[in-house]
């Protein structure tokens, strides 16, 4: 992987980059930023998260799931109390509740880990330590001949540093 | 989770109010660089917390000794006295469910609702959560006979070919409580990954931490793409946690709701119940916020504009709860039910009177004062409402579960309770218990979340912002009504 790093310090002059850029067609684009912001998901312009898709399966698999072993243990040990029935769906909504939002969560979970790509043990490339304290990193990943475009253009927009990394 | 720069008002504006609002500023943190400093210095461990650290090994210490007595005596050692076979045991029980519930209210509900007051009590309030369920827990086992077999209670294939009652109330708490200590721990360790690789990514770190913080970080690298997906699954925990933390505590209420019990068996306990949670999880915070911005300088964090707003809320539960005891005393003269009607009598004028007046005055009275804008400005005066509230919070416990079993429908069932030393005594290590956790997490891991703070503090721009704005960006700063605070 070959491309060029811009650190920024300024917010606007990240997304400034980011946005010559996407309108000169250069390379791929990740940004390394402290904090979410708006201004650098509406210059990326990336799509919705998956995540909620893994929420919901996982929701409705935990929702079934609570009160599937609530009814079966019942019927499988029958014991009749107060003269309801022996799967009483009042009370096991409890479980089908409860094990929704535990399966559901977890799944949130694995969902992030996936799509994040993490756990990760090495870093990847670009990544600087300032970018989890106070800068903002843009990488473009690029072939050769686009590598002095990207830097011309990190450049102009005001990165205090701007290096090739491979 | 992201927010936006948006442009502040030019000086010549006249400056914000001196009230607190649902979205508090900073103005005394000028940068990202000064949050790290700041929040990162508070790990450092000083002679004071080892103090602390040890005096709560020591309460613990003498909780276990103090259990291992009632393994080998039974529990006879306890100050149970049939019929009252529920005593201090399930009523810290529910006091450390409920302390939990004010944790999660701070951290996903008022997420949902934008509350900014939340940012920088969140984190502190979250593990307050954690901890608060890992003490409540012991305490269903502490109150078994043969506490060995408490797994009994979670449905697995055994070779008894017997399967839990999922009618019993015991199994919902089994349930509930599981889900809600899975959910907030991980709800806890997700906000903390991004400030975790701020820990990672410091200079002069020891490399043994500094490898444990990269494991724990799971190699984080602050992208754009990590960032989309962690804020998607933060409020989706986040959505999740809320109808959590109202089922929760209606579930432990379900406990008592469901038995036929005088004062028992009324369908206002699950509200009751979530509002009185709340109310004492608001208290805690208060009790563990107060002195941790003193002693870590963080003042300008937790601003008394932040003390005020939470002030506010926990001024609401208390007036909810104050309604949910007047109405409980309606139903018992309107429903004409003479076991009700005779248990109330005994509750607040004969027998335990003078736990219902701690109750009453605790938690209706006391509160009250934070009408007054100038108490709720004054954390002083909220560190000592904190603690009245965690007092007046657990007799109302005590005067759920002891006068309704020391007063049933039988006069010859009638009788008393008088806790041991072996209650107290756990009662003690359950708190060093929760303290001990307390104070280990709070030199290891910030107690104010980095990444959040950020959010809140206006970015560098390098253009000028429309309205000649210093491009810095700072909160505009007036002078605080309290003298020594920020606001």
């Amino acid at each position: 992987m070959r491309g060029v790093l811009g650190a920024f310090r300024e917010l606007d002059a990240a997304v400034e980059a980011i946005e010559a850029l996407k309108e000169k067609r250069i390379g791929a684009i990740r940004v390394f930023t402290p904090t979410p912001r708006h201004e650098l998901e509406e210059a990326i312009e990336a799509p919705p998260s998956p995540v909620r898709r893994f929420t919901l399966i996982g929701g409705l698999l935990g929702c079934t799931f609570g009160y599937w072993i609530a009814i079966w243990a019942s019927d499988y040990w029958p014991l009749v109390v107060g003269g309801k029935p022996i799967a009483s769906w009042v009370p096991y909504t409890i479980f089908g509740f409860e094990v929704m939002v535990l399966i559901g969560g977890l799944s949130t979970v694995a969902g992030l880990l996936i799509n994040a790509r993490v756990p990760r043990l090495t870093m990847m490339v670009g990544y600087d330590p300032r970018f989890s304290h106070g800068d903002y990193g843009v990488w473009v990943e690029c072939p050769p001949e686009q590598v002095r475009a990207a830097e011309e253009i990190l450049t102009q927009a005001g990165a205090t540093e701007v290096r090739r990394e491979r | 989770m992201a927010t936006v720069a948006k442009p502040l008002p030019p000086r010549d504006e006249p400056r914000r109010p001196n009230i607190a609002t649902a979205a508090v500023q900073l103005p005394a943190v000028r940068d990202f660089e000064q949050v790290d400093r700041e929040i990162i210095r508070t790990l450092r461990p000083g002679l004071g917390w080892f103090i602390g650290l040890g005096v709560a090994v020591l309460a613990l210490l003498l909780g276990i000794s103090a259990w291992m007595y009632q393994i080998y005596s039974g529990l006879g050692v306890a100050g149970y006295n049939p019929p009252v076979m529920w005593g201090v045991y399930i009523i810290t029980f529910v006091f450390w469910i409920g302390i939990g519930h004010a944790g999660t209210l701070i951290s996903a509900i008022l997420y949902l609702f934008r509350a900014g007051f939340r940012t920088t009590i969140y984190r502190c309030a979250e593990a307050m959560t954690v901890f608060a369920v890992m003490t409540a827990a012991l305490f269903p086992i502490l109150h078994l006979g043969r506490p060995w077999k408490f797994f009994w209670l979670i449905p697995y294939p055994n070779w008894r070919y017997i399967w839990p009652q999922f009618k019993s109330p015991l199994v919902w708490d089994v349930f509930a409580i599981l889900t809600y200590f899975t959910i907030s721990s991980t709800f806890l360790y997700i906000g903390l990954i991004p400030d975790i690789a701020v820990l990672r990514d410091r200079e002069n770190i020891s490399p043994i931490r500094k490898r444990i913080f990269t494991v724990l970080s799971l190699g984080w690298r602050n992208t754009d793409n990590e960032w989309r997906h962690f804020a998607r699954a933060y409020l989706f925990l986040a959505a999740f946690s809320t109808p959590l933390v109202l089922s929760v505590h209606s579930v432990v209420s379900f406990d008592f709701a469901m038995a036929l019990t005088p004062g028992w068996h009324t369908t206002i306990f699950p509200p009751y119940f979530v509002a009185g949670a709340i109310f004492s999880g608001m208290g805690m915070v208060f009790t563990i916020i107060i002195p941790l911005r003193k002693w870590f300088g963080l003042k300008h964090y937790v601003t008394i504009n932040h003390l005020d707003a939470a002030a506010k809320l926990c001024l609401f539960t208390s007036l909810v709860v104050g309604c949910a005891y007047m109405s409980e005393w309606f139903v018992a003269w309107f429903s004409g039910n003479e076991a009700e009607q005779s248990f109330f009598a005994n509750r607040i004028w004969g027998q335990w009177w003078w736990a219902s007046s701690i109750l009453y005055t605790c938690n209706m009275v006391l509160p009250l004062s934070l009408f007054v804008q100038r108490l709720r400005r004054s954390a002083a005066w909220l560190f000592i409402i904190s603690f009245t509230i965690n007092i007046g919070m657990w007799f109302e416990r005590f005067v759920i579960v002891v006068p309704s079993l020391s007063h049933e429908f039988e006069p010859w069932q009638w009788t008393s309770y008088r806790p041991t030393w072996v209650d107290y005594s756990i009662l003690i290590g359950s708190f060093g218990w929760f303290t001990m956790w307390f104070m280990l997490f709070i030199k290891q891991l910030p107690v104010i979340a980095i990444a959040e703070v950020k959010e809140i503090i206006p970015p560098k721009l390098r253009k000028q912002h429309e309205h000649g704005v210093d491009p810095a960006g700072r909160h505009f700063e007036f002078e605080p009504d309290t003298p020594g605070e920020y606001a």
